[in-house]
């Protein structure tokens, strides 16, 4: 049986600062249970990025910096070619990740940086109160689109978009908060593909109950409704 | 003339001299993106690190890129650099303001050019106020201004040294003048800086740095810690030339090239006896008030050089406020060069008309 | 004593190699040197200045107000020289470009090197400049003759490595300069 908590956690830092319902922590637990099981917490540097990612800056007891706006991925750039041997993690939103810093996300996946990207999806930023984000999917309400969003744009896919200038030994896939085995198999693979030298990318679909305005049921649907949008599964 | 077997006496453009005293200094990290007048910086470092493999070279998709590529390769042990000009210094800034943070060494050269925006790619003195307090918090970063190229070389050696001394962002403050010119210099066969250790994966104890607070009272106690900290830093290194100003009646103020001008018509105007002086701070971040204040104790007037409308002139004034009577002159040319001759024109009126 | 020097013409004319040159050449003859280039955005069309120091004393600003020598090699580099140009000023100018009418305003001596003609007749047309610097070494002087050979075949190595016949063109266009000022003097 698994254990309740990761032994990697830092378990001063816990309760985290994440709101009840927060799917960061999920990602995270199962993230936790991935490098007990590699054995890889001691040589692991996870580096966060702005947004609710970086309320994780303690979570671990694992070498943790933060950057900020998506730039966590030139960041982890830089560690990785310092540290070629140690597990190098970039930890950020879809806010971070797909506006203000996807040129470094396809930076790092052109050179094929042997670095592992983990990107949180709930389709907004959270932290700043659910504003619009490039994963906003069409007619999503948020507070900077009351309307309803991007009418005639498509939502950003991620690991669809960095696919065409990916090495061919990268490894992008998407999978969701509420398959815990299924997450942690692609953390894994991931980051066995970084150990191997390519670059790895998993978008996590996350919930965020308190900008989704959703009760525990509301919550479930709108997952749904995200799988529907957001393919889950390895990109080839 | 001189003998060149004093000292290995080399012909180098300012770009050139850089990226040796970066070797020197051993730095072995470098992280950039092309921009003019410092292009051939990143050039450099790129054929240096064809042929040594020791040394880690990556163009970035930006300025930002670069910024927090050196952030972490500093973090993970590696002395990491890097360069850059005009609109890019100000896209630089994302990541200055990111080590003074975390505490995390940064060195930049940076050759100021023409603004606002692409400007000019040729010079100015235009990016002071960037480089002293570009970012979003109190400033806690070290600015260096050479005057010449043989202190190019040397003030980039010791902003390495400052920068993992004391684990902060270190500005090199040229231009494109400095950059672009080719002259003199003499290289040190070795230069001892403080050494890179790893401040993650460091073998002893897990590190959680961060850049985020939740309460103001939090924040507060931690920028009081750093400015204390600072202050006791700033005493340390704080540099400047004062010449000729202990009789000084005319104090010129000038730094970085300008300061060479300056000092060159000081010189001229020692010789046929007139009694003028020039204070010029080599550091520009700790700014040496207490020095300045010293050098204009004869001085009924100053004269302001500098290329940009009172970037330097702010400091100054702000440095001597309280001294009374003291009359203050400005000759500001915003990114355009400051003769020597244009100097020393100002001067003499201003001794004649005293 | 100081000499200053200003070389002006077009982006792509080979005016800081000019400089370039002349540095190396006058540095390994025991001169204090510097050179600032001073160009536009643009990597070739623009106007091209060459500020150049050569003393036997320390140089200190890269930049001054009044040239001893100005080389002037294009209509455009006339007018943005204008200001460096005083009456103690020498005008070197390569009359198969310039006309002297466009020198009127200058009262200050003039001597006319047809560089640009006389490349192209007798030599190449690419090794014009090194026909300038031959005349403007010869003018200024105190620049060892083996150092200038030294130093142009230094600056233009990896060229004549692809093309042997360039060394020749070279050093037969510093003589060439050399040899035109002082057939002036007589």
């Amino acid at each position: 049986m698994e254990p309740r908590m990761p032994k990697c956690y830092k378990k001063e830092s816990k309760p985290s600062s994440f709101c009840p319902g927060c799917g960061h922590s999920l990602t995270l637990k199962n993230l936790g249970f991935v490098m007990d099981e590699m054995k890889i917490a001691d040589s692991t540097v996870f580096a966060t990025d702005i947004g609710c990612s970086l309320l994780a800056w303690d979570f671990f007891d694992v070498d943790t910096v933060q950057a900020h706006h998506g730039r966590v991925t030139a960041m982890a750039a830089g560690l990785k070619r310092a540290l070629p041997k140690s597990v190098v993690l970039a930890y950020m939103g879809d806010g971070g990740g797909y506006a203000i810093g996807l040129h470094h996300l396809i930076g790092a996946a052109r050179r094929n940086d042997p670095i592992t990207v983990i990107l949180v999806n709930n389709t907004l930023y959270a932290m700043t109160g659910g504003q619009m984000a490039p994963t906003t999917f069409k007619g999503e309400n948020t507070s900077s689109s009351p309307e309803g969003a991007f009418a005639d744009e498509e939502p950003l896919l991620g690991p669809e978009f960095l696919r065409p200038v990916c090495h061919k030994e990268a490894f992008l896939a998407r999978t969701s908060v509420d398959n815990p085995f299924e997450l942690k198999k692609y953390l894994k693979e991931a980051i066995e593909t970084q150990k191997k030298g390519n670059f790895s990318f998993v978008e996590v679909l996350s919930y965020c109950p308190v900008n989704w305005k959703t009760d525990a049921r509301g919550t479930m649907d709108f997952m749904d409704h995200l799988k529907e949008i957001y393919k889950i599964g390895v990109i080839e | 003339m001189f003998s060149h077997a004093e000292g290995k006496i080399e012909l180098l453009t300012g770009n050139e001299i850089v990226v040796r005293a970066a070797l020197a200094a051993g730095a072995n990290a470098f992280f950039g993106y092309p921009i003019t007048p410092t292009t051939e910086i990143l050039q450099g470092w790129a054929q240096e690190a064809k042929d040594n493999k020791g040394l880690i070279y990556l163009q970035t998709e930006d300025e930002p890129a670069a910024g927090f590529g050196l952030l972490g390769a500093a973090l993970g042990g590696k002395k990491a650099w890097t360069t850059t000009a005009g609109a890019g210094h100000l896209l630089m800034q994302d990541a200055v303001v990111v080590a003074e943070a975390m505490r995390i060494p940064f060195v930049a050269y940076i050759g100021q050019r023409g603004g606002p925006s692409t400007g000019t790619v040729i010079y100015s003195q235009q990016e002071l106020s960037i480089a002293r307090d570009g970012g979003n918090g109190e400033g806690f970063r070290m600015v260096l201004g050479p005057s010449n190229l043989q202190e190019l070389y040397e003030l980039m050696i010791k902003s390495f040294d400052i920068a993992w001394r004391y684990r902060l962002p270190v500005f090199v403050l040229g231009d494109g003048y400095l950059s672009k010119m080719t002259g003199e210099v003499e290289l040190k066969k070795s230069a001892t800086t403080c050494p890179a250790k790893p401040i993650v994966q460091n073998g002893k104890k897990v590190v959680n740095l961060r850049n985020c607070y939740s309460l103001e009272d939090e924040i507060a106690t931690v920028i009081k810690e750093e400015l204390k900290d600072f202050g006791k830093i700033a005493k340390e290194i704080e540099m400047s030339e004062a010449l000729n100003c202990s009789d000084a009646e005319v104090v010129v103020f000038a730094w970085g090239t300008v300061g060479s001008a300056a000092r060159e018509a000081v010189r001229k105007l020692r010789k046929e006896g007139k009694k003028v002086g020039l204070f010029r701070p080599i550091t520009l971040k700790p700014f040496g008030a207490t020095r300045a204040k010293q050098a204009v104790r004869k001085a009924h007037s100053i004269l302001i050089a500098e290329s940009a409308f009172g970037k330097f002139g702010r400091l100054v004034t702000e440095s001597l406020f309280g001294l009374e009577g003291l009359k203050v002159e400005r000759l500001y040319k915003p990114a355009e060069g400051i003769l020597s001759e244009e100097i020393e024109d100002r001067l003499r009126g201003m001794l004649d008309g005293a | 004593m100081i000499t200053r020097i200003l070389i002006g013409g077009e982006g792509g004319q080979g005016v800081q190699a000019i400089a370039k040159v002349l540095i190396h050449a006058a540095h390994a003859s025991g001169k204090h040197v510097a050179h600032l280039p001073n160009f536009g955005v643009e990597q070739r069309g623009g106007v091209s200045l060459a500020f150049v120091q050569i003393g036997d004393e320390e140089i200190s600003y890269p930049k001054f107000r009044e040239a001893d020598v100005a080389v002037l090699l294009s209509h455009r580099s006339v007018e943005r020289s204008k200001m460096h140009i005083g009456t103690n000023t020498k005008i070197i100018f390569d009359n198969s470009i310039i006309g002297q009418k466009e020198l009127l305003g200058f009262r200050t001596e003039k001597i006319a090197i047809p560089a640009s003609h006389l490349a192209k007749e007798k030599l190449i047309p690419r090794v014009f400049n090194m026909i300038v610097l031959g005349a403007l070494t010869e003018e200024i002087g105190g620049i060892k003759e083996k150092e200038l050979k030294k130093a142009t075949l230094n600056y233009f190595n990896d060229k004549i490595k692809k093309k042997h016949e360039l060394k020749h063109f070279n050093l037969a266009a510093l003589e060439m300069g050399e040899k035109t000022i002082k057939g002036l003097r007589k």
